[in-house]
């Protein structure tokens, strides 16, 4: 392992302990909040099912940019880049969709509903899945990057439907707390805030591990080329 | 948005079977809420383990690929 390496090494830990600390520091200080006086309990889920959801759309945001810069440049750094954020924001979107569907199911009486929120929400979901079909199907990498990145930049389309969907139709999703015109508590606002930040810090080490990988794996392709050569 | 954190009042007009009822809708709403937040916790730890796994099943076939090549060499 050489001395870059190691130092990446050391803030990756790094990182990954202070998410740690600040995620236990929030559980506690989560679970002496008061109760929300409308919908109780269930409401405190709002500190996980948002924080989840606004990371997964800025995952979706970075992988068109990488997809973008692929393109232009053909450096396979931002193809790495782009479908480790791609696979990150997609575990975010599936815990958004769960929590939400539970939340639900205590204040609508239904597990799911098809009005425009979570409909787009669950179609971006498939369209980054398919992402990743996508790249197990083609074999050749380049054209496996080029058709990932414009299946990408294709895919980001939904990702403003999701965000306005609730502004542009009359849906059973309620408004945004914070531009919605409803409000948030001063130290309920800290709290989340500090969620948020946990979450994005948590997307940005399991980003950097995965993009590891997808150097580790063209590197074990490369070998393997070597190997069938010689 | 309102926080309370006794429902005093309620506790004042309702009838023995609204406590009972709400108790039972307090229990449910923390119920869901430990089942959100478990379900959530567990997509991410899997997906952690899952890279944690493909991590090492690259490293462990680099490093055979490696041997092997130095091997031929």
């Amino acid at each position: 392992m050489n001395e870059k390496s190691g130092w990446g090494d050391y803030i990756l830990y790094l990182l990954g302990a202070v998410v740690i600390i600040i995620l236990v520091r929030d559980i506690y200080v989560i679970a002496r909040l008061p109760q929300e006086a409308q919908q109780g309990a269930i409401f405190k889920i709002i500190f996980f099912h948002v924080p989840v959801a606004i990371t997964a759309m800025i995952a979706a945001a970075v992988a068109l940019v990488a997809s973008v810069l692929f393109l232009i440049t053909r450096n396979f750094r931002y193809d790495a880049l782009a479908v480790a954020v791609t696979e990150v924001g997609l575990a975010f979107l599936a815990a958004n969709l769960i929590t939400g569907s539970i939340w639900g199911r205590i204040i609508w009486g239904q597990w799911w509903a098809w009005d425009a929120r979570l409909t787009s929400a669950l179609v971006c979901w498939i369209l980054y899945a398919a992402y990743l079909m996508l790249r197990r199907a083609v074999e050749e990498p380049t054209q496996r990057a080029t058709f990932a990145a414009v299946w990408s930049i294709f895919s980001f389309i939904d990702v403003p439907i999701v965000i306005f969907s609730i502004k542009w139709w009359r849906t059973q999703h309620p408004q945004p707390v914070f531009w919605g015109g409803g409000s948030f508590p001063p130290d309920w606002k800290a709290v989340f805030l500090w969620n948020m930040l946990a979450m994005v810090l948590l997307a940005i080490v399991m980003t950097v591990v995965r993009v590891r990988q997808e150097n580790a794996q063209r590197e074990l392709d490369s070998l393997r080329r070597t190997a069938h050569a010689m | 948005m309102h926080l309370q954190s006794i429902p005093l009042l309620f506790a004042q007009i309702a009838t023995p079977d609204d406590i009972v009822r709400e108790a039972a809708r307090l229990q449910r709403n923390y119920e869901f809420l430990s089942y959100g937040l478990t379900v959530a916790w567990a997509i991410l730890v899997i997906y952690v383990l899952f890279m944690v796994s493909r991590g090492r099943k690259l490293k462990r076939e680099i490093a055979s690929l490696k041997a092997m090549l130095e091997d031929r060499r």
